[in-house]
Formats: structure tokens, sequence, C-alpha cells
């Protein structure tokens, strides 16, 4: 069965929609939701209204987590202080905006969702803060799935879509006894593992405007990272209109996201 | 410049604003840049260096900012208020060359402009957030402030480099030319620094606001330095 994933939808309303209305023509009634339903955009209360109403599986994103608990760390998680500073002042806008029901929802989202042996978090198992971007040490990408105990590891954060299987994949470890005076070791042949970026609805990253989700089939374990056009112009009106920088906008409006992003694949943010 | 053997000289003469285009005064860029590489450089702007523009083995570099080809070919195309400046400094040309019409010149980055606005800022003792900069500059030539046909400055960083940031329209990216001399890291620099930017609807404000946004304060200078004097102490070999 086929079931979507979508994920990063930053208040941008129109391209939730549009996201929306392509995975409903095709018929998929299971949608999984990753996270960062808020941050950045224009529409953070209609975005958060509309996957309520719907009633869609999500789990929680970097975004929704600082809403709720406050900026009260990370500056690791800024590449620039002027990434830093547009951060701040889109937080404090959503923190304004949002009202206390949509907070709420937010503070109730789990950090992970699991069916079976597919995991479903915002970041990585270990953080909603932290990268797991297309080209890290395989090794570390291993071992987050391995560790997660998951054969398919779903997540979002870093806006760009990917597959990645992870094949041939062995652990050894090895145990020094000192009292024997012997090393005793053991080697893991592991299957194969995959993690699937589902990219970005409301702030891709990927070269174009272009919003981005990923169909799986349970069955077969096919992947299709969909790519969905939308109203960009009516998100860059509604940006200038809310008082927003206008700056977001033309980002948005050239396939770049609203601030920036951190490049480090292996960031895990300490707090 | 770099291969002449005498000595060199640089000389810049106003540029006048008409029909919308409207000139920047000059902001000392392009002298810093070329002093920085060229210590001995001889100021001509400077009057009493003028006698020097007489001797035989002086290359000059003379800039003149002008948005439109001359009316006329050779020598009767300089605009006389030019001639006036050229006469005072006790120049006198025998050949006039432009860009864009001389073969003798390259066409590469021959632009014409009906309409032009000009931004100019003084960042003297201002040191950048380097990734700041970095994104600061790319949204500016990409349009994010305004339709941006020429960007120039001399840039500040915490280790003590200032960097030539150059861009032309024209061009495919930027030039990044870091100065030889490198400040102390020990407080604000005294550098020349400043930004000049020439387009069409520019956001002059929203450009102020986003550099505000990339500058570092004195607490995070001074996090940037104290690693780097630590670093010269420990260089310096105890006797």
């Amino acid at each position: 069965m086929n079931h979507a994933i979508i994920s990063c939808l930053h208040a941008n309303l129109p391209a939730v929609e549009a996201v929306l209305n392509d995975i409903d023509k095709q018929g998929i009634d299971t949608i999984t939701c990753l996270g960062d339903l808020v941050g950045y955009g224009p529409q953070p209360n209609e975005v958060v209204e509309l996957i309520r109403k719907r009633g869609i599986a999500t789990c929680q994103g970097c975004w929704d987590e600082d809403i709720i608990d406050g900026l009260n760390a990370c500056e690791c998680s800024y590449p620039s202080q002027l990434a830093e500073r547009r951060g701040h002042l889109a937080h404090q806008w959503t923190d304004d905006q949002l009202t206390d029901e949509n907070k709420s929802f937010l503070a109730s989202l789990p950090t992970s969702l699991r069916r079976d042996r597919l995991l479903f978090v915002h970041g990585s198992p270990n953080s909603q803060h932290e990268y797991l971007l297309p080209d890290m040490d395989a090794f570390a990408a291993l071992e987050r799935v391995e560790t997660a105990g998951a054969d398919i590891l779903f997540c979002g954060h870093t806006h760009q879509p990917y597959v990645r299987e992870l094949r041939d994949g062995s652990i050894r470890v090895r145990l020094q006894n000192a009292e024997h005076g012997n090393d005793q070791g053991e080697e893991l042949t592991l299957p194969m593992r995959k993690i699937v970026n589902a990219g970005s609805v409301g702030e891709p990253r990927h070269g174009s405007t272009n919003a981005t989700y990923v169909i799986h089939n349970d069955a077969t374990d096919e992947v299709e990272i969909k790519e969905v056009a939308y109203d960009v112009g009516r998100t860059c009106q509604a940006i200038v209109e809310a008082g927003l920088p206008k700056v977001f906008a033309w980002r948005l409006s050239h396939g770049f996201e609203f601030a920036e992003q951190a490049e480090d694949a292996s960031h895990v943010c300490e707090r | 410049m770099q291969s002449h053997q005498g000595k060199c000289g640089y000389l810049r003469l106003d540029g006048y604003s008409s029909d919308g285009l409207e000139q920047v005064s000059d902001s000392g860029i392009d002298k810093s840049f070329l002093k920085d590489q060229f210590p001995e450089l001889i100021n001509l702007s400077d009057s009493h260096h003028v006698s020097r523009s007489q001797q035989g083995d002086l290359l000059t570099l003379i800039e003149l900012p002008q948005f439109q080809a001359p009316q006329h070919a050779g020598l009767t195309g300089i605009d006389s208020r030019v001639k006036n400046q050229l006469e005072t400094l006790q120049l006198h040309p025998d050949r006039h060359l432009h860009f864009g019409r001389d073969p003798e010149l390259p066409n590469k980055d021959t632009l014409e402009f009906k309409k032009l606005e000009s931004f100019s800022l003084s960042l003297n003792t201002s040191v950048w957030d380097p990734p700041s900069l970095n994104t600061f500059w790319f949204e500016l030539v990409n349009g994010a402030y305004g339709d941006v046909y020429r960007a120039k400055g001399l840039m500040n960083l915490p280790d003590g480099r200032s960097i030539f940031f150059n861009w032309v329209v024209s061009q495919e990216s930027s030039q990044f030319l870091p100065l030889q001399e490198i400040s102390d890291p020990n407080g604000r620099p005294r550098s020349l620094s400043e930004l000049v930017v020439q387009g069409k609807h520019l956001d002059c404000l929203r450009i102020q606001s986003t550099i505000d946004l990339c500058l570092l304060n004195d607490a995070v200078l001074e996090m940037h330095q104290m690693p780097l004097r630590d670093r010269q102490k420990e260089a310096i070999p105890s006797t």
C-alpha cells in the first residue's frame, strides 16, 4: 500500500494545500508528517489547523520544539549571525501569531513515530536538530538507522529530498579482555537499510521552487520523490503583508531557503 | 601595472551625474586597493605630486566614471569639464579611447545605462561576520535589494584581513581579492572600508538594515581576536 510522507511545511499554506491535493488525487489515505509545521512562513495557524483537521500523524520538528520550549540554546545550529538574527525575528513573529490551542498541539507531538520497521523523525533519531545529509559518512548514517532499530528511516530537516541505500553494512565489535589477555571480536553483518528524506513542502532547497514529498510502497519498498508546483507568488505576497522580512519572499521565489541552512552533517544540538 | 618596471601612479577624475544617471562620490576603494597592492603608488590626485606625472617612466591609471559613450571620436569627445580637470593637473592627452567603441580596448564589461541610482556606505571600523557577509553579498548581487549592475567594497574580517569585493553585472561571478596588509587583532581596524552599489530600484534601507545584522559587536569581535592574540604570543620565542 502506498503512503505519503511530508516534511518541513514552514507555515506555507499554498504549498501545503497543493501537496495534499496531489496526494488526494492519487487516492492515498495514509500521510505522515515529519514536523516543522511552522517557522519563517506567513500562515502558521492555518497550516497547523489544516494538519489537525486532516488528522495527519505528525512528529515534532525543531521549529515546533523551539516555539514551545523557547530559543533557549542551539546557537550552533545557525550558520551565520545573519541567519541567527533572521531566525530569531521569525521565531518571535511566529510565537506572537500562534494561538494557545495550536501551541498546545505542537507541544503534544512526539519526537518520533514508528510503524513496524519504519521510523519517522524530523532530523535524526538522536535529535530534531541533527542533519542527515545525503553525503554524510556511511558508517554514521548506518549507525543512526541501526541503533533506532529501523529498516527504513524517514527524515526531513535538510530540505533536500533523497533516498540513500546502505548496503553491505557491518559493524565489528572488539572487546579487550585484560584479565584473560585475549581479544574477543564479533562482526555483525547488517541487512540493507534505507534513509529517505522527504525534502520540504514549504521551503524547498533542491534547485527549484516546487514543493517535495515522497510516496513509499510498504509492500515493495519502492520510494518515489514527488515535486509539486504551487502558487509561490501567493506565499510571497502573504510574507510581505504579514510584515515578515521581504528578503524571505525573495529567497523563496528564487528557490532558496528563507534564511540559511547549516551544511555540517555531523551537527548535533548539545542541549 | 604589475609588469611595469618604473613607478606607478593613480588619478581619479570626477564623473558627472546627468539625466537620471547618478554618480557616486569617490569612495577611495580603488585607491586603497591599489595602494595596498603597490605600496609605492603615487597618488596624482594630490596636487603636489602632479609634477611627478611628467616623469617619463611613470605609468598612471586614470579612472573616470562615465555612463555613456562620448558623442565624438578622438580628443574632441572628451567632456569639457574633464578637460578642465586634466589641464589643472597639467595633463595633456594625445589620444582618447572609449571602451565599447574603440577596437583597441576590450568590449567586455561595457554597459550603457539610461537610469542609474547609486548608494554608498562608509563601513570604517566595521567588521563583518564572514558567513553573513557571504550571504549578504550573494543576495545583493542577485537582486534581493533591487537590480544591481555594479557593486564593490572593501570589507573587514575579524581575523584582520580586508577583502576587495568586486561585481559587474556582465561578469559571471564576483572577484574577492584579499589585501596584503593585515590589521592587528586588537580592536577595530583603521583601514578604509566602504560599500558602493549602482543599479535600479535599489532598496537602500533594506541594504542598510541587512548590513546591520551582519556586523560584529565589540564583544563578539573580541571573542574572535583573543585567540589570535594568544597565537601571536605563542609564536614569539621567549628569551
